[in-house]
């Protein structure tokens, strides 16, 4: 029976491989005490052992030395999960060993790591479409066949399933894992196998999905330190609040495939307003006062704490009003124009009123962003809409502007000439 | 089929000397063990088969109470329902409809793994999938998927010819490239 040590992070799912293969075998494995990700794997005795530096990576009693997660599963393994006696059985589980690290893990990290912070958020990502094709791949499998391989749980069954943990964990929500039905009755079989159990534990189904959080990736860029020396920064990690957290954030690029390294190697998409003095204004706090206060207490705050220095206020005016027909549809033009601004929405606010009715209606805001220039120029993701709007930019000192402000962050009165307010839509 | 034939092929899933099986005067099965024990009733003899037997699916049907229980509950089932139901056209058709539905979600009856509930059930409904054409499983794709996983074992099949479940997958096929 093998025995021998386990280096990895803790919830490695690429080390759950090796752990629950040992658990079915009864292969005696010790996980490393004391292991620093960033640390013991890059010191000089590690690399002699392990020349690549990454872990999981595994040591028989004999001082044998292994790496690679599906090679020491496989080690570890009972011949029951190797495929039993059967070539056949035994080709199918390498085909669907190879099947998880070629197509499931590079979609499963594109999509889940921006989630988590690690990797930044990309532009029109088909991450989610391509892990939908997999799942569907799978489910199809999963509808007559009870496990991948043969009629018994196999490593084919052990290692897909922990490349799909991340996205079972993290963005399949209910309504998202509906359609595979089967893949979802399979990972339940397979979680609750007592021997994966004693490795996966307290493994929740995801109930809700994550979303990209700018904060997060900043924080974990601003750990990270550049990247340049992520190693002197990784000890420092473990004051934090929850050092597992975020000593599982940190390892996880070091074990990116080739397609996520060259995704990481990307210019990272940078706020362009970061070149922009911060100033005194702070959009958080006055966007909290404005949905929660009513307007005569929240726009006497605007003016209070207004920052012209470092901000500015912008009258934008729609050109094609005689074109506006349906309420609706103008609606949905200031939707659809604040939706494609996303990300300008941290250094901004706007509130953009339509006037008037069905075919007979203008659309006009104010806005407030950061910078004295006109914002939109900044990034060419923010210039689809921009130009079918006249902008102005307003004295923040004049009486004029604030009685503007006023008008339009109340949502009341009428355009220029006197159609009535009739909706308003807020960008925040 | 929940009588004799179906108590010996489970004592022999389960590595257990079967001891004498037959029916009694009022036709309920009886066996007699190797102590010479008498227990009557098809639930109460497999209860006894899996005290005997030091197989993974007894340990598996007997992990805690509350699998116990609910092993026991679909061997009622089977006993009940399903061994008399499937002689009968219109309930065989909603027994499969049934099962198929809570094979959906399930891999397996009890638990996660194979139970005695499993055997019960495969043995009482062997000769009702049997008789279904390659169309009518066609309809019951997760029970079929089910039954399938369980006849491969070949201490579940003994030596019986395999059913066919292969066609399933080449209909699908077919019918999907006349679209």
């Amino acid at each position: 029976m093998s025995t021998g040590t386990l280096y990895t992070y803790p919830e490695n799912f690429r080390a759950y491989k090796a752990l629950i293969a040992a658990q079915y075998s009864g292969a005696k494995v010790k996980v490393a005490e004391n292991f620093k990700f960033g640390e013991t794997n890059k010191s000089a005795e590690f690399l002699k052992k392990f020349p690549s530096g990454k872990v999981p990576a595994f040591e028989t009693a004999e001082g044998k030395c292994l790496s690679e997660s599906n090679a020491i599963a496989y080690f570890l393994a009972s011949e029951q999960l190797r495929g039993g006696k059967c070539p056949f059985v035994q080709s199918q589980v390498q085909q669907w060993i190879s099947f998880a690290d070629n197509e499931i893990v590079p979609v499963s990290c594109a999509w889940v790591f921006p989630l988590l912070g690690i990797l930044p958020q990309q532009k029109n990502t088909t991450a989610k479409q391509d892990a939908e094709v997999v799942l569907q791949q799978l489910n199809k499998k999963l509808l007559d066949a009870t496990y991948l391989a043969g009629e018994r749980i196999t490593l084919a069954d052990i290692v897909v399933f922990c490349s799909l943990l991340h996205l079972y964990e993290h963005v399949l929500e209910p309504s998202v894992r509906k359609p595979y039905g089967n893949v979802n009755r399979w990972f339940v079989t397979i979680l609750n196998q007592p021997q994966v159990q004693a490795v996966v534990k307290d493994f929740k189904l995801c109930e809700k999905a994550l979303v990209f959080d700018p904060k997060k990736y900043a924080e974990f860029q601003a750990k990270l330190g550049g990247g340049a020396n992520k190693q002197a920064q990784q000890p420092k990690q473990k004051e934090e609040k929850k050092p597992k957290a975020a000593a599982k954030k940190a390892d996880e690029p070091e074990d990116l495939d080739a397609a996520d390294e060259a995704l990481a190697m990307e210019p990272k998409s940078k706020d362009p307003f970061d070149a922009m003095p911060k100033g005194t204004f702070n959009f958080d706090d006055f966007k909290r006062c404005y949905s929660n206060e009513e307007e005569a207490k929240s726009i006497p705050y605007f003016f209070e704490k207004f920052d012209p220095e470092n901000y500015s206020i912008w009258y934008g005016e729609y050109k094609y009003s005689q074109e506006l027909s349906k309420v609706f549809m103008s609606c949905n033009l200031i939707t659809g124009m604040f939706q494609r601004l996303d990300k300008m929405r941290k250094q901004a606010f706007a509130s953009v009123c339509l006037f008037g009715e069905d075919n007979n209606s203008t659309i006009s805001g104010v806005w407030v962003w950061r910078g004295q220039d006109l914002a939109f120029t900044l990034s060419p993701d923010w210039q689809i809409d921009y130009e079918v709007y006249e902008w102005k930019k307003l004295d923040a000192k004049s009486e004029e502007t604030k009685k503007l402000v006023t008008q339009y962050f109340s949502w009341a009165g009428t355009d220029k000439e006197g159609r009535k307010f009739n909706q308003g839509k807020i960008f925040k | 089929m929940c009588d004799v034939a179906a108590v010996q092929k489970i004592a022999n899933c389960l590595g257990v000397p079967t001891g004498k099986v037959q029916l009694n005067e009022e036709q309920v099965v009886t066996r007699t063990s190797g102590q010479n024990k008498l227990v009557a009733g098809f639930t109460t003899i497999l209860e006894s088969l899996a005290r005997e037997s030091k197989s993974e699916t007894a340990q598996n049907s007997t992990v805690s109470r509350e699998v116990q229980a609910q092993v026991y509950q679909w061997i009622e089932y089977a006993v009940l329902y399903v061994a008399p139901g499937s002689k009968d056209k219109h309930v065989s058709k909603q027994l499969l409809a049934d099962l198929n539905k809570l094979f959906i979600s399930k891999s397996y009856f009890v638990g996660h793994f194979i139970t005695l509930a499993d055997l019960a059930v495969y043995y009482a409904i062997f000769d009702l999938v049997k008789s279904l054409t390659p169309m009518d499983k066609e309809n019951y794709l997760n029970l079929s998927r089910w039954f399938d996983h369980l006849q491969q074992r070949p201490e579940i099949q003994q030596g019986e010819p395999l059913l066919n479940f292969t066609t399933i997958f080449l209909h699908n096929w077919a019918t999907g490239t006349h679209i």
